[in-house]
């Protein structure tokens, strides 16, 4: 009896090890790369390296240009009219939550980005002539992760015009009160 | 006198004797420890990635914009009145068209064809 569980338990183990390496061969050959793809890496290594250099310093520059615009949207302007609206015991709960969302939005961002510039940065350590298949991953991983910067942009772009929206609803509900 | 230095010399322990070398030594640890630390918070806060002063970015670097770029500030006290919103509107929407006017990390400039690392072959 005891010996039987032992082999059962052995089988098990054995399965799901063969499993785990079925798996990761698959993962591994997901994008299977052919010789002349290889070729083709190698023979374009130093002019891809050169444009990842160039994307690497023109995408640091636009962090930092853009990043304190983005900030200075919510730190300088949205929070600072927030206070203003509330201090005046008037109705801020919609702005407060745009707010809220822009500035969440704005933390995404900040990650989203140093996820990608770390990528990046791998991809370019990597000797491609020396490791194809590692760097076309690598570059392949930061591009995804570069989209995906870009989509946090378009969703902080659609924030500050919620925002706006926000503050001319709150301009008509502050005029109709007046009036009433 | 020399007799009773070399006595006290002698009744110091190995520690004793060398205490400005330990001293120097644990100065050491604790500073590289220190830095260390300030190394690793460096990296892990996103610092690394705003530092335009590392190598690599030299070239772009005198390309930042430095304070605020002329970002106006809107005043959190005083009265809320028809006035001061449009004042607020008007700062807003001047602000919202710099920060909407460049559509920053589009393209897609890590494509593998336009790296030309792609399995497609050039044609001739």
């Amino acid at each position: 009896m005891n010996t039987t569980k032992r082999i059962v338990a052995a089988g098990l183990v054995a399965v799901v090890l063969t499993l785990i390496g079925v798996l990761g061969v698959a993962h591994a050959q997901s994008a299977p790369m052919t010789d002349d793809q290889i070729t083709r890496i190698k023979a374009n290594c130093t002019s891809a390296k050169n444009t990842l250099n160039q994307l690497h310093a023109s995408d640091a520059l636009l962090r930092v240009n853009r990043g304190q615009i983005y900030e200075s949207m919510s730190t300088k302007l949205m929070i600072r009219f927030n206070d203003r609206v509330s201090s005046n015991r008037l109705n801020a709960d919609d702005l407060v939550t745009v707010t809220q969302t822009y500035t969440a939005t704005l933390t995404t961002f900040r990650l989203d980005y140093q996820a990608y510039e770390e990528q990046l940065s791998k991809a370019l350590n990597i000797d491609c002539s020396k490791e194809p298949v590692a760097f076309y991953d690598a570059v392949a991983s930061s591009r995804t992760k570069r989209t995906q910067v870009h989509t946090d942009v378009v969703k902080l772009h659609q924030h500050i015009d919620d925002y706006k929206l926000t503050v001319d609803s709150f301009e008509l509900a502050f005029n109709a009160k007046g009036t009433n | 006198m020399d007799d009773h230095t070399t006595d006290e010399a002698a009744d110091l322990t190995f520690w004793g004797r060398h205490r400005v070398m330990l001293m120097i030594g644990l100065s050491i640890v604790v500073a590289m420890m220190l830095v260390g630390v300030s190394l690793a918070l460096y990296a892990s806060s996103g610092a690394a990635q705003l530092d335009l002063s590392r190598p690599g970015y030299r070239a772009v670097s005198d390309q930042a914009e430095n304070g605020d770029g002329g970002f106006e500030n809107y005043s959190a006290s005083g009265t809320i009145d028809q006035k001061s919103i449009n004042e607020f509107q008007s700062i807003y929407d001047k602000q919202a068209t710099k920060a909407r006017a460049v559509d920053a990390f589009s393209g897609d400039p890590l494509n593998p064809d336009a790296l030309e690392i792609s399995a497609q072959t050039t044609t001739e």
